[in-house]
């Protein structure tokens, strides 16, 4: 006899392609996306492959010439070393919040994710006023050492690197806190009742077991690091220490513009291969099954002499990389002059004052905001269009438009601005604020997609379908039903696409022109030309927006999303 | 007038056919019910009916109207359709009040408020949930979300019922009672119902009448205990409670009255079929009479108390067999026992598969 249950195929509803009113909508949202994803990036594809008309690969032997090898090199080198650091500190990290007794575990949790919180380059300002030859950790280290001169600042490349390495880490540490606690324990407790002590069973089954996580982690720091421009701009530029991003940029200063164009390739070709690699990864992870969905909370690790000396470590280390930074850039903000003696004296609320005077702020921080609300609400109209499309009406045909919808996701966001600029910058739109939400729209779409396709597939067919046997045509389900069902969902999208849009630097830079800088710009800017105070306390008001935007979330999603 | 007529319907997914040439009415007040194991296609002919699947051939009426024929291009959509739904997760709107709910149909018929009122009220009363109007349905029981959604499908007083599975999300107590108060319901408002379900024994509890579906196609129709106790087919006979098969030779045949070979031994038997030779031979557990001066003589294997009566595995030669006595009849396991064959089925041998 059969066993009655669930239908063995799932019923896919046939959609009237001629009659169905969504299917104009559907329609709407695939030339947007040809316009807005395909073509700039088949563009920059077609480009790099062309010198004067005809097909050749010219273009990439000159991005490989002995003259452009090093930021290459560099690229690579930076990527790598970082990722390693990140995933040694990301890896014990996780492990000593997780699973032992350390006290204070969870105050530490939530510190240590702070630094990818913070943009990237607001971190590089932090650091080169902790570590820069007059930095608050280096001035006094000198003098203690009777030492005049620095042997060693925060601007050359191993700078670079531990900057990025503070700023990604938490990739690997949220990554392999999760496999941590989602680990089936009677692995462990098997090895321990086949007689091994607790180092060999850390070492021979738990270390090996959560060796893809770490790895996973791993290559999307190298992702990251990668294409992350801010860091190395204002870390590296002062020392002549070229990575790829920081050509580009220089090449378009020249400008160079088929040079970028290769250069963007290469970027492309690193990323999209370390991407690879990851879902090669998470696969193998998939082979073994360690990862037991249920969550059993194991006895901890007792640390027992080693807990305070432990606990000093990890303190330590959460109090200098997340705390330390923004404590410099609030302080800063608030010094008459950067490098006064540390004394109520010396502090001020002028600066503070002279911003919200300044016209080029004022104008920055508008552009900003209209860009980034434009972009979050693009993208999310346009992400619900499609994932709606896809997830719930079934129309055939619209699997290819969520699957490039969430290509830009593998693609520097330099690579994204070479590309929007060889789209548009003739059709009349270089300099304006259209172009750089161009560059926004496509660098954010996969975020607008994942949230909403995330947040439709919660919702039952059967919840649409009684609409409809109620009376109501497609267009009006979808408005009574469907829309009220995600919006939390989509707000929470919304306002995860306006963050990071809010304070975009590595698009803008090179999109901007005289009256459409960006926040982002504007603080690298006043950074880079040496108006330190201004730039750090732009940035502590940009944080209090981010922090604001992220207990917004974590209110709307009720916990799941935010820090 | 029959308020569902289907005549010849088919149904394919990407070559893979779901229904095939289904062809049924449901009368003025009828209790009619699709039953068959899953991915029989009963699901799929009452989506079909509610206009959530498009059918690839044959016609279907509701309400004497044709809403459906591809043949002539004819498709009306769910909404054209006079038709009320409950689904078997119940599909109630989590962001809407009970009274929302239940009002959203006729808030689409742009009924005036007082209506509106009065109508939701009379339905909430009918499926007892009155004075919870105001809740949202994560404060309400699995039970009581099933009525709001019973109710929401009752309120715009459509032409049929269609209910896919309504209670297999409950627990078993409350399925019991849900039963009743189905089929009281249903008296009361006079509304046919199309009613599918995996579950035999609640087909025979509610229906009027019954169609058993296996791979796409309408086995047999009938009353429920026309079906059970002269089902069509071995299929039919197996799907509708248990059932020994045993292979049999029909050794002689006078009309109904046949002496049959099984089990290593003569019985006499009744049976409608005109059958002879070797055929399959189908006996329910309750019609096996347990005793110890039968022809049949068995080991008591297995003895299960089932309350109400005991299910017993009975190993004759090299066959099991499922037993049922009343619990006043106790056998040990270990017992040699005998069995008698008090009636049966006969299908032709090659049904076997």
């Amino acid at each position: 006899m059969t066993i009655p249950g669930r239908l063995a195929a799932p019923l896919a509803p046939r959609v009237r392609l001629w009659t169905d009113p969504r299917v104009p909508g559907v329609l709407a949202a695939a030339l947007l996306l040809a316009a807005i994803v395909v073509y700039p990036l088949a563009l920059v594809l077609v480009r790099s492959l062309k010198v004067d008309g005809a097909w050749s690969l010219a273009t990439y032997a000159r991005a490989v010439a002995p003259g452009n090898l090093r930021p290459l090199w560099n690229t690579i080198w930076t990527a790598a070393l970082t990722s390693v650091l990140a995933m040694l500190a990301g890896t014990i990290l996780a492990f000593l919040l997780v699973r032992t007794d350390l006290p204070g575990r969870r105050v530490m949790r939530t510190l240590v994710t702070l630094p990818y919180a913070v943009p990237p380059f607001f971190g590089a300002i932090a650091w080169a006023q902790l570590l820069g030859p007059q930095g608050y950790l280096l001035r006094p280290l000198l003098n203690l050492l009777g030492i005049e001169q620095a042997p060693w600042t925060i601007y050359t490349p191993s700078g670079v690197v531990m900057v990025m390495a503070i700023h990604f880490f938490p990739l690997v540490f949220l990554t392999v806190a999760a496999a941590l606690e989602r680990m089936d324990v009677s692995l462990e407790e098997a090895a321990r009742t086949s007689g091994a002590g607790t180092l060999q069973v850390m070492r021979q089954i738990t270390i090996p077991l959560v060796l893809p996580a770490s790895l996973a982690g791993g290559v999307l720091t190298f992702m990251g690091a990668v294409a992350n421009f801010g860091i190395p701009a204002l870390l590296g530029l002062r020392a002549r220490f070229f990575v790829l991003t920081t050509s580009i940029y220089a090449s378009l200063n020249v400008p160079d513009f088929s040079l970028a164009t290769a250069m963007s390739m290469l970027l492309m070709v690193i990323s999209t291969g370390a991407l690879g690699l990851q879902r090669w990864i998470q696969r193998g992870e998939g082979r073994f099954a360690v990862i037991a969905g249920k969550a059993i909370h194991p006895q901890p690790l007792r640390l027992g002499a080693w807990r305070w000396p432990a606990f000093a470590g990890a303190a330590g280390f959460a109090t200098v990389i997340a705390v330390l930074p923004i404590m410099a850039l609030v302080l800063t903000s608030f010094l008459r002059y950067y490098g006064a003696p540390l004394e109520v004296a010396s502090l001020t609320t002028r600066h503070y004052k002279y911003i919200m005077g300044l016209e080029q702020v004022r104008r920055a921080a508008a552009n900003s905001v209209i860009l980034a609300s434009a972009a979050a609400t693009l993208c999310m109209g346009l992400g619900t269009a499609i994932s709606y499309a896809h997830t719930k009406a079934k129309i055939p045909g619209t699997g290819v438009l969520d699957a490039i919808g969430t290509l830009p996701y593998a693609i520097p966001h330099t690579v994204i601005a070479i590309a929007v600029l060889l789209a548009w910058a003739r059709a009349g739109l270089y300099g304006t604020l259209t172009i750089i939400l161009l560059a926004y729209i496509l660098a954010y779409l996969p975020f607008g997609l994942r949230t909403t396709s995330a947040t439709l597939r919660q919702i039952h067919d059967s919840l649409e379908e009684a609409g409809r046997v109620s009376g109501a045509g497609p267009l009006r389900t979808f408005r009574d039903i469907v829309l009220p069902l995600v919006k939390p969902g989509m707000l929470a999208g919304w306002i995860l696409v306006f963050l990071p849009a809010s304070r975009e630097l590595t698009m803008s830079i090179l999109l901007f022109s005289l009256r459409t800088e960006t926040i982002g710009v504007t603080i690298f800017n006043m950074q880079d030309a040496g108006y330190t105070q201004i730039a750090a306390a732009l940035s502590v008001v940009v944080l209090l927006v981010i922090l604001a935007g992220n207990l917004l979330i974590r209110r709307v999603t009720r916990g799941q999303l935010g820090f | 007038m029959d308020k569902i007529i289907v005549q010849g319907l088919w149904k394919e997914f990407d070559g893979v056919t779901a229904v095939a040439d289904v062809s049924f009415t449901v009368g003025e007040r009828e209790f009619f019910t699709l039953l068959g194991p899953s991915g029989c296609g009963k699901s799929t002919t009452l989506r079909c009916i509610a206009g959530l699947e498009e059918p690839t051939r044959g016609e279907i009426h509701i309400g004497g109207r044709l809403v459906s024929a591809p043949a002539s291009g004819i498709f009306a959509p769910p909404e054209r359709r006079s038709v009320g739904m409950v689904f078997q997760n119940y599909a109630v709107w989590p962001h809407m009040t009970v009274f929302d709910n239940v009002a959203y149909p006729l808030r689409l018929q742009k009924l005036d408020r007082r209506t509106i009122d009065a109508r939701v009220g009379e339905v909430l009363e009918m499926v007892a949930l009155r004075g919870l109007e105001r809740r949202f349905p994560a404060q309400l029981s699995g039970g009581q979300q099933q009525r709001v959604a019973l109710a929401r499908a009752l309120v715009r007083r459509p032409e049929v019922m269609l209910l896919d599975e309504p209670l297999s999300n409950l627990d078993a107590k409350l399925r019991e009672q849900m039963r009743f108060e189905l089929k009281e319901l249903q008296r009361r408002m006079g509304v046919p119902i199309l009613y599918v379900t995996h579950d035999q024994a609640e087909a025979m509890a509610l229906s009027d009448r019954v169609a058993v579906m296996n791979a796409g196609r309408i086995v047999q129709v009938g009353a429920p205990l026309e079906i059970y106790s002269h089902p069509a087919d071995r299929f039919v006979a197996d799907f509708m409670g248990l059932m020994n098969f045993l292979p049999g030779v029909v050794l002689a045949r006078q009309g109904e009255q046949v002496l049959v070979e099984m089990l290593g031994q003569r019985v006499h038997l009744v049976d409608r079929s005109a059958l002879a030779g070797p055929v399959m031979v189908a006996v329910r557990p309750e019609d096996l009479v347990m005793g110890r001066d039968g022809d049949i003589a068995g080991t008591v294997e297995v003895r299960n108390f089932m309350g109400n009566f005991i299910d017993y595995k009975v190993r004759v030669a090299d066959r099991m067999l499922r037993v049922q006595t009343p619990h006043a009849q106790v056998y040990a396991e270990g017992e040699r026992v005998t069995l008698r064959v008090e009636r049966a089925l006969l299908f032709a041998a090659e049904d076997a598969a």
